[in-house]
């Protein structure tokens, strides 16, 4: 049988598919259930230093061609966090996910993550529906340099920075988080939705985010440009509902991925059904392991 | 979204209102759509008859709400859904146990499947869907009995060999911590916890590991033996793991 373990730096995963941040990954219960359900790891929803509600419902709207979200950056903030977390005992399957205004909060919060015990960090510089956090920040190549490099002096936290694709550029930011461990490619495409017959907003902030099959192909270029670009570790995230999407991935250079909205489709079987995909796809190729087909295409 | 035109809109009681429509889709007993005030909010709400013409009824407790209570026949009605899961096909004697607008997840289960109603409400002012032959209990005992609908329940005394409840969480812990260990019925809970997808993906539903919305909103007694969190805590909007302080009824 292929080895379809994978690692990203020396972060070990049995299985090369992980729970992305922001889908059922509030509650330790849930994230419990994802990684007994076959996800190799499994990421927080992101994390600030206070509590925060999020917006009012309507939180989510299904469109044809995946989701539109804005759930706001809804989180108990890291104490109630920490409370809930601490007894945790898979922490070394689970990465915390982070947000913050400023190099001093993402420090903050990463030196809590760090003395729980978690070994990673995913730093969301690219939610892109609330205002002076995520992509606001995530857009600026010089404020992205400023927290890799203050976490990467600072911690001793495996980082990972996940990018907005909502730049010109996104090579440009990937340079400039140069420091980090990995990246991970994509966050959600900043959208909008309307209704004809109410003529009103689908979302009760109008703007959010944008996700699920309409944006692997965007997510792809991103996974292609910064694997061709940097060579580094990428986790690659976008509109992954079948092994088919993963291994698309995988050829164009991602050593991990992510599924969030493929969840909707396919609920917790998703795991075990990219896994078991994704291994019979390499037998019946030939290949001997996962790593065998990363950047495949592309080199 | 789902858009269908208002068939007709009445008052059952008080603050409470029932809206039917049409619309085409497959719904079960148990089910519930996001319904969308454009606007405003999108709140989750059981059906209260599941074929047509559907119907959801309601309790008046906000700006979302009370815009739906002043919808007009004609007017469209915006929803998703319907969602969860639903009550199983009852056999033998079976008994449905309601609190407060929980009567509105049990309706379309009484109307198919006639047994045992036991109905607990604040007051009599607060009582719907109340047919002659149901056991009643109002906490201030201006109907019925004077108590909570679970004193009511076990104060019969009667066997079943199915039981649906849907209320308050604390009534409904309640009704599971007096329920004999080696009962024999089946017992069914319909739960409720702050929704914001409704599909299951954004947790905030979830009682350890059990998302409401998508794994339920009905449960078996064995599944709720293992929610630790079962009338005890809940996640508010933010996610923070919040204890339960409501009144049983």
């Amino acid at each position: 049988m292929p080895d379809i373990s994978t690692k990203i730096q020396n972060f070990s995963m049995k299985t090369p598919v992980m729970l992305a941040s922001g889908i059922l990954d509030e509650s330790s219960g849930s994230i419990k259930r994802s990684l007994r359900e076959g996800a190799g790891a499994a990421v927080t929803k992101s994390i600030g230093i206070e509590e925060r509600k999020g917006y009012d419902t309507p939180v989510i709207s299904i469109i044809s061609t995946g989701l539109l979200n804005a759930v706001g950056l809804s989180n108990p903030g890291i104490d109630n966090f920490e409370e809930e977390f601490r007894p945790f005992t898979e922490k070394e399957r689970v990465i915390v996910s982070i947000f913050g205004k400023d190099v001093q909060e993402f420090l903050f919060l990463s030196k809590r993550v760090e003395s729980m015990g978690f070994r990673v960090v995913e730093l969301n510089l690219s939610c892109p529906h609330v205002k002076g956090v995520g992509s606001e920040i995530g857009q600026d190549p010089e404020t992205v340099e400023e927290i890799v490099n203050e976490l990467r002096r600072k911690t001793n936290l495996q980082i990972w920075a996940k990018l907005t694709p909502n730049v010109t550029d996104i090579t440009k930011i990937a340079k400039a988080a140069e420091n980090a461990d990995a990246f991970v490619l994509i966050n959600t495409l900043k959208a909008i939705g309307i209704d004809i017959y109410s003529r009103k907003f689908l979302l009760s902030n109008k703007v959010g985010g944008y996700s699920g099959p309409g944006i692997k192909p965007v997510a792809q270029r991103a996974v292609y440009d910064v694997y061709t670009e940097t060579g580094k570790d990428i986790i690659g995230v976008g509109g992954i509902n079948t092994w088919e999407d993963a291994v698309e991935f995988f050829l164009l250079g991602a050593k991990a991925i992510q599924v969030g909205t493929g969840l909707y489709y396919e609920d917790y079987a998703i795991f075990n059904k990219i896994n078991t995909g994704i291994d019979a796809y390499l037998e019946k190729e030939n290949f001997s392991n996962l790593g065998e087909i990363v950047g495949l295409s592309v080199r | 979204m789902i858009h269908s035109a208002v068939k007709e809109i009445r008052k059952e009681k008080g603050g409470i209102f029932t809206i039917e429509f049409d619309a085409d889709m497959k719904a079960s007993p148990g089910q519930f759509l996001m319904i969308w005030v454009p606007g405003l909010r999108e709140i989750p709400m059981s059906l209260s008859r599941t074929e047509k013409p559907f119907s959801i009824t309601f309790r008046v407790f906000g700006d979302s709400t009370r815009a739906l209570s002043e919808l007009r026949r004609g007017d469209y009605l915006f929803f998703r859904g319907p969602y969860g899961n639903s009550y199983p096909v009852p056999s033998g004697r079976i008994a449905y146990v309601a609190g407060g607008t929980g009567m509105a997840s049990l309706k379309s289960m009484i109307d198919r499947y006639p047994g045992d109603v036991y109905v607990g409400a604040k007051n009599r002012d607060e009582l719907f869907f109340v047919e002659s032959g149901y056991y009643i209990a109002t906490d201030d005992g201006s109907s019925g009995y004077r108590g909570t609908v679970v004193d009511l329940f076990f104060s019969e005394g009667k066997e079943y060999d199915y039981i649906f409840v849907c209320g308050p969480e604390q009534m409904m812990k309640s009704l599971y911590d007096r329920l004999p260990k080696n009962t024999s019925a089946k017992v069914f809970m319909s739960l409720e916890r702050l929704m914001k997808c409704g599909i299951g993906i954004c947790d905030s539903c979830s009682i350890n590991g059990f998302r409401v919305c998508k794994d339920g909103t009905v449960f078996d007694l064995g599944q709720i033996s293992t929610m630790t969190e079962f009338g005890i805590s809940r996640r508010g909007a933010s996610g923070k793991l919040e204890f339960l302080t409501n009144p049983k009824r």
